[in-house]
């Protein structure tokens, strides 16, 4: 029973946590001294000229009421807990209204999680191996080389990294191209090859990125672990350098390592602008970016209530599996 | 002292080498008089290397040494300020939690867990558009610092989990210590080692996120960093039009700085076994 | 060890041998590149049901300048590369898809308005003039000006080949009328009472009171405009027209759409057959006497174009034929590596100089002392060197903008500026201690001329490029000015009321590059002139709220406003009755310049005639009471680098031939397009 209400209770924990993230969001914009409606009239204003001052008034008003801005901060709050939270509908974009929000996300979400999903748990792999190989073996020639490559890579901060793969294989090279555009117009398998194609580079910086600090820390980690009594007494007992490296030392650390990966999978929101950015990708994390230059109050909330969702639930199931890897966590 | 650089290894010397050279620039050489280095049009613009300008002139007619130093000492500072309350919070919060369990853990894990969920990134941009105003090294510094202690604390609490477990942690419980004294005189030489590397990751990642909001325009405009400095070549185009100097000067500088400092780090630590080893 | 550092080297050079061979294989076999996807593009038949994707047509092609070989490259949406004109469009859109102008959220930039919108009157920019479209006249007011008559067009055909007429255009208006879902509604129901049908070609507009700008108001001035000619038989069948996203839309202008992104990036347009039917064709012969054989490109591509260096990479590798906005430094990296990468002017100052939109510093003077002071913000113009700021802007291109309130095009300052010299010339400050002082400087042009190497030209162009004339720096004026306006200068810096003065100075972060270095030169003057200033930034979302409460001090933006001649509808703003407390949102300009004697002559101008003289001698008078107070702080005129790539296409506007503005963004890029020809046969 004692499973039960370890369970119940991380679930209300989780339950919370969302809650207590969701409030937080829905707020912080709105104490801006920005206003989505100001915005939209200062758009208009910049494209047709000069608005006479009644016109201006009348547009105000109008706004704000299709922008379902009226009524007080609790009714608004309330309202989105009904119908964001647990209807997962966020009503219109505010930045291209009346387009929903939902509608925007569900045609770049795809593209996000494909893309960072993939190379986020390809560098994770990786980074694990090689960590692990260099923690445990840290005298090893190989082991030194991958990880001062790992250092090197690591500290260059990340536009830099896109920019010069960009700049050599998509620029001088030309072997892929600059900037995606999907060929939507031929066969599904044309438009697949020209995703996977726009995508190699992406995923590529991405990768990079991610993989020099999963290597660095695994590699502190196992280094430690491989210095613990048991590892030392599981050398004295005979059992081979392999078989310690996977069974003793990796079982021990993989613990922290998915709670890593658990919270960089939901990470990929926020570490997906400037991949967006500077590859022109589809995706989220330039919604994200431009919502808030609008202030759109709908679409931040939107974006990250998901993210929020997603990365709390990954979290949840961590925490759930974990008595299940390390069997000297009792539950509670 | 000289025992201590006799028996350690070259990678901690390099480290300590490099760090210190960097604490020299930002906190010794950064209080040499000069002129502000902000200041345009204080020399001709677009210079190269010279005898006078060692890295040349910005388009804005500053000189890159200058420029560099500053960006150093206030990178360095925010970073530094960060690192700091992040652990020192972190290591706290995720050690009471993991070890005193029941009610104040799950509250503090509720609390953690909300801002680790939060998407970082997204959120900052939100308030440095906030902050925008006001803003200054110190601000900054404690906006960042707002996502940095969730996550140690998080990796920390469930290191705590797997140490509480152990016998020499039983042993002491056993012979009448109390917590926080386990805490502090078994737990925290323990998790010492992850929170110096977590440290050093922390000074990086803040040095990172503040670039990150350069690169997106949002770093306050006269804020002289490392970030901004790149920001400001690459808005006059440093790179395509071969500035490499002024462009070059500031990431060479972040990527020199990490490595120094975690060859420090990994360096002590490999010091730190050896000593323990004998 | 040693062996094993040559291995090393070794393939590192093999990799870059590798690469390199890569690179010159791909030049020489332009068509074939991507192998296995090139099989069927021998595409001259023009024929686009061609399936096939080449890839990366434009890197293959020859990026040093050269003429290509032959048409046959392709784009990646399947068109002849010699037939498609790649034009960028700054965002993508949120609403793929929606081409309804009605529908909100339809991002009308990206050749929505440019290509298939029809206007009652469109905008000649060179000549600072409108000239009708749907309409066939500038319309006929009677006496007092509360009913209009507007002749419509006969000839234009809507792509379905039904006929443009008045059912159309009164459908239109009284469809905005009627529908509250459209944004444009509340605006045209206060000055529009109604709008009747006479003939089939005439159309009677009713005010509700006397307006004697319809054309202004309901044409195009600037960018675009919200009134958009629809199809009566298709929109009248529609239940909700703010709802109908018109995904094959039937359009007035030249072309229609072929395909979009589903993503956003990127519509692809065509050419009507029956494009001499269009507007374009249909106007265009009228205004600018277009014949039937100058078929304009058969496909338009709007895409985003990504990122600064991703920009570059595109326009030099001729993925892009025109590209919006640059900065100089982005300009002149391109220019070098892709010599067929222009801009407006062949050499320096290369931009174009008749952007509307001078970019200023601006005072907000609801912030009360001593910001509202005129003493304080002449003295704070005399601080400034301009001859610095303008080089530190853009190394010294830009036309001189001494007048507020006015945009110093070409056109305005030949207008207005140079014959108001020789009253600016006697214009005088009182500088508080009994002395005057003269701050205008006429010989700003010659000295930027000689500083940037083209003492050579003649004093006309050196005007023309480099503007009439801005003020003195005179630190020692500005000291006493100052003093005037209450402030005491110590050894660390400028003190008002017993406190160092530490204004905030703002600029727009990433969106605005030569008002951000006004700014920032700005701020640098200053500060060595003892004002301790804070230099910030604000988000465009921040500022578009804040610039209109009012809730900043000093900041860099774009208050002036048109480039036509009548400048009453840019500035109405400005009306003092206007002004809302600080922190309110108003209907008028952010900086709330409280000035009797403004607001007078733009009463006089809202009632009189645009044409007249009696209207030029109030806007004269405008201008001088707005020099004498300086609201705000005029720096130089809309700089903006628009460059163009003639690897395919040439003919674009330039300095040599300037028919137009480089305006792709703008709905008049339509007349344009008959000028810019294939390089290639």
């Amino acid at each position: 029973m004692k499973f039960k209400t370890f369970f119940l209770q991380r679930v209300l924990a989780w339950a919370l946590t969302i809650l207590i993230g969701v409030t937080f969001i829905f707020f912080i914009p709105r104490m801006f001294p920005s206003d989505p409606v100001e915005n939209m009239i200062a758009q208009m204003q910049s494209r047709s000229g000069n608005m006479p001052p009644e016109e201006m008034e009348a547009l105000r008003r109008s706004l704000r009421v299709q922008f379902g801005l009226e009524g007080s901060l609790v009714e608004q709050y309330f309202s989105f807990l009904w119908k964001g939270l647990l209807h997962f509908d966020f009503g219109p974009s505010l930045g291209s209204y009346p387009e929903p929000v939902n509608n925007i996300i569900g045609r770049n979400l795809p593209y996000t999680l494909g893309l960072s999903l993939t190379s986020t748990l390809i560098a994770w792999i990786i980074g694990n191996i090689v960590g692990l190989i260099a923690g445990f073996r840290p005298k090893a020639r190989s082991s030194k080389i991958m990880e001062s490559i790992a250092i090197c890579i690591y500290p260059v901060p990340y536009f830099l990294i896109a920019l010069i793969l960009q700049i050599v294989f998509a620029y001088a090279l030309g072997w892929f191209p600059i900037q995606t555009t999907l060929n939507t117009l031929g066969t599904t398998w044309q438009f697949i090859g020209s995703l996977l194609k726009a995508s190699i580079l992406p995923g590529l910086s991405l990768l990079l990125v991610g993989m020099g600090w999963q290597i660095i820390s695994m590699k502190s980690l196992a280094n430690t672990t491989a210095d613990e009594d048991f590892v030392q007494f599981a050398r004295y007992r005979g059992i081979s350098e392999g078989k310690i490296g996977v069974s003793y030392v990796f079982r021990n650390c993989i613990l922290t390592q998915i709670t890593a990966l658990a919270m960089s999978l939901g990470g990929v929101f926020g570490g997906s602008i400037m991949t967006e950015i500077i590859f022109g990708y589809p995706g989220v994390g330039s919604l994200v970016q431009n919502a808030i230059l609008q202030s759109d109050y709908n679409m931040i909330l939107g974006c990250i209530t998901i993210s929020i969702v997603a990365i709390s639930t990954a979290t949840l199931i961590v925490d759930l599996v974990y008595p299940f890897i390390d069997p000297r966590i009792r539950y509670g | 002292m000289k025992k201590f650089w006799k028996v350690s290894s070259l990678r901690l010397k390099a480290g300590l080498i490099i760090t210190a050279i960097f604490v020299i620039i930002g906190f010794v050489v950064y209080y040499i008089p000069h002129i502000n280095p902000f200041t345009f049009n204080t020399y001709e613009p677009k210079l190269g290397a010279s005898a006078e300008h060692w890295l040349g002139t910005t388009s804005m007619g500053q000189d890159v040494v200058w420029l560099l130093i500053d960006a150093i000492h206030n990178s360095l500072l925010i970073g530094l300020i960060v690192a700091l309350i992040g652990t020192v919070v972190g290591v706290l919060v995720g050690l009471l939690a993991g070890f005193a369990g029941g009610v104040l853990d799950r509250i503090l894990m509720i609390i953690t867990d909300t801002f680790v969920v939060i998407p970082q990134l997204p959120i900052l941009i939100l308030m440095t558009s906030l902050m925008k105003g006001s803003s200054t090294v110190i601000v900054m510094a404690l906006v960042l610092a707002m996502f940095a202690w969730a996550w140690p604390s998080r990796q920390i609490r469930s290191m705590a989990l797997t140490i509480k477990e152990r016998d020499f942690i039983q042993v002491a419980k056993f012979s009448g210590e109390g917590t926080l004294q386990i805490v502090v005189t078994e737990i925290l030489p323990y998790a010492f080692t992850w929170s110096l590397s977590n440290f050093m990751n922390a000074v990086l990642s803040a040095i990172g996120s503040e670039s990150s909001l350069a690169v997106l325009g949002l770093s306050p405009g006269n804020l002289v960093s490392l970030g901004n400095m790149i920001q400001w070549a690459r808005n006059y185009n440093a790179i395509f039009n071969k500035q490499y100097l002024w462009i070059g000067a500031p990431i060479v500088a972040t990527v020199i700085l990490f490595i120094g400092l975690f060859m420090l780090i990994t360096g002590y630590n490999d010091y730190l076994n050896m000593k323990r080893g004998r | 060890m040693r062996k094993r550092t040559l291995a090393l080297l070794l393939a590192l050079a093999m990799l870059l041998t590798f690469a390199l061979s890569g690179c010159g294989g791909n030049e020489t076999s332009s068509t074939a590149s991507g192998g296995d996807t090139s099989t069927s593009t021998p595409a001259d038949t023009g024929d686009e049901t061609s399936d096939t994707e080449t890839s990366e047509p434009a890197t293959s092609e020859t990026t040093e300048g050269g003429t290509p070989k032959a048409g046959d490259a392709m784009t990646q949406v399947n068109t002849p590369r010699a037939e498609t004109l790649i034009v960028e469009t700054q965002t993508p859109t949120d609403t793929p898809g929606q081409f309804n102008s009605y529908m909100m959220g339809t991002t009308m930039g990206m050749g929505i308005h440019q290509l298939m919108s029809a206007h009652m009157w469109e905008m000649d920019s060179v000549k600072g003039e409108q000239f009708p479209e749907v309409a066939a006249d500038m319309g006929t007011p009677n006496e007092d000006y509360t009913q209009w008559t507007v002749k419509i067009r006969e000839g234009i055909k809507w792509s379905d080949g039904e006929d443009l007429n008045a059912d159309d255009v009164v459908f239109t208006f009284n469809m905005i009328k009627e529908n509250e879902g459209i944004g444009a509604s509340a605006a045209t129901n206060l000055y529009i009472e109604s709008v009747e049908k006479v003939d089939d070609y005439t159309v009677q507009f009713n005010m509700t009171e006397s307006f004697p700008r319809l054309t202004m108001r309901y044409g195009i001035s600037v960018w675009g405009c919200d009134y958009r000619i629809v199809p009566e038989h298709i929109y009248s069948t529609l239940d909700d027209v703010t709802t109908y996203k018109d995904e094959n839309p039937v359009v007035a202008g030249p072309y229609t759409v072929s395909a979009y992104d589903p993503n956003g990036e990127w519509i692809l347009y065509q050419l009507r057959e029956d494009w001499w039917q269009s507007t374009l064709g249909v106007v265009g012969s009228d205004y600018y006497g277009f014949t039937e054989d100058q078929a304009p490109a058969k496909y338009v591509w709007f895409r985003v174009a990504g990122d600064s260096s991703t920009k570059q990479m595109l326009m030099t590798t001729n993925e892009f034929d025109v590209l919006c906005e640059v900065t100089m430094e982005e300009f002149e990296a391109m220019n070098e590596t892709n010599p067929n990468v222009k801009c407006w002017w062949p050499e320096f100052p290369y931009a174009y100089l008749d952007d509307p939109g001078a970019k200023s510093i601006v005072f907000s003077h609801g912030q009360g002392e001593p910001y509202n002071n005129a003493d304080f913000r002449w003295g704070m113009t005399l601080a400034l060197n301009y001859d610095e700021l303008t080089m530190g802007i853009f190394q010294g291109a830009g036309r001189a903008a001494p007048i507020p309130l006015l945009n110093h095009t070409e056109y305005l300052t030949d207008k207005y500026v140079i014959p108001m010299e020789d009253w600016l010339l006697d214009f005088e400050l009182d500088l508080g201690d009994g002395t005057t002082f003269k701050p205008y400087d006429n010989t700003v042009a010659s000295r930027i001329a000689e500083k940037v190497g083209l003492s050579d030209l003649s004093d006309e162009e050196k005007i023309d490029m480099f503007g009439a004339g801005w003020w003195k720096h005179d630190t020692e004026a500005a000291t006493k000015l100052l003093e005037k306006a209450g402030l005491e200068k110590k050894d660390d810096g400028w003190y008002f009321n017993g406190e160092l003065f530490t204004p905030e100075i703002v600029y727009l972060a990433d969106t605005e590059q030569q008002a951000g270095r006004t700014i920032q030169m700005a701020y640098n003057q200053w500060q060595s002139f003892g004002i301790m200033g804070n230099l910030t930034t604000k988000s465009q979302a921040v500022w578009d709220a804040d610039g209109g409460t009012g809730n900043w001090y000093i900041a860099g933006y774009w208050p002036s406003g048109g480039i036509t001649t009548d400048l009453y509808s840019a500035l109405s703003g400005f009306d003092n009755q206007l002004i809302k407390p600080l922190g309110e949102k108003g209907s008028g300009q952010g900086c709330r310049w409280d000035n009797q004697q403004a607001s007078d002559d733009l009463h006089k101008l809202a009632n009189l005639d645009p044409e007249s003289e009696e209207a030029y001698d109030v806007t004269v008078d405008l201008l001088q009471t707005a020099v004498t107070d300086m609201p705000y702080i005029n720096v130089t005129s809309g700089t903006k680098f628009v460059p163009t790539n003639c690897t395919y296409w040439e003919g674009y506007p330039d300095s040599e031939n300037p028919y137009n503005g480089p305006w792709w963004w703008w709905s008049c890029f339509k007349y344009m397009l008959p000028n810019i020809t294939p390089v290639m046969e």
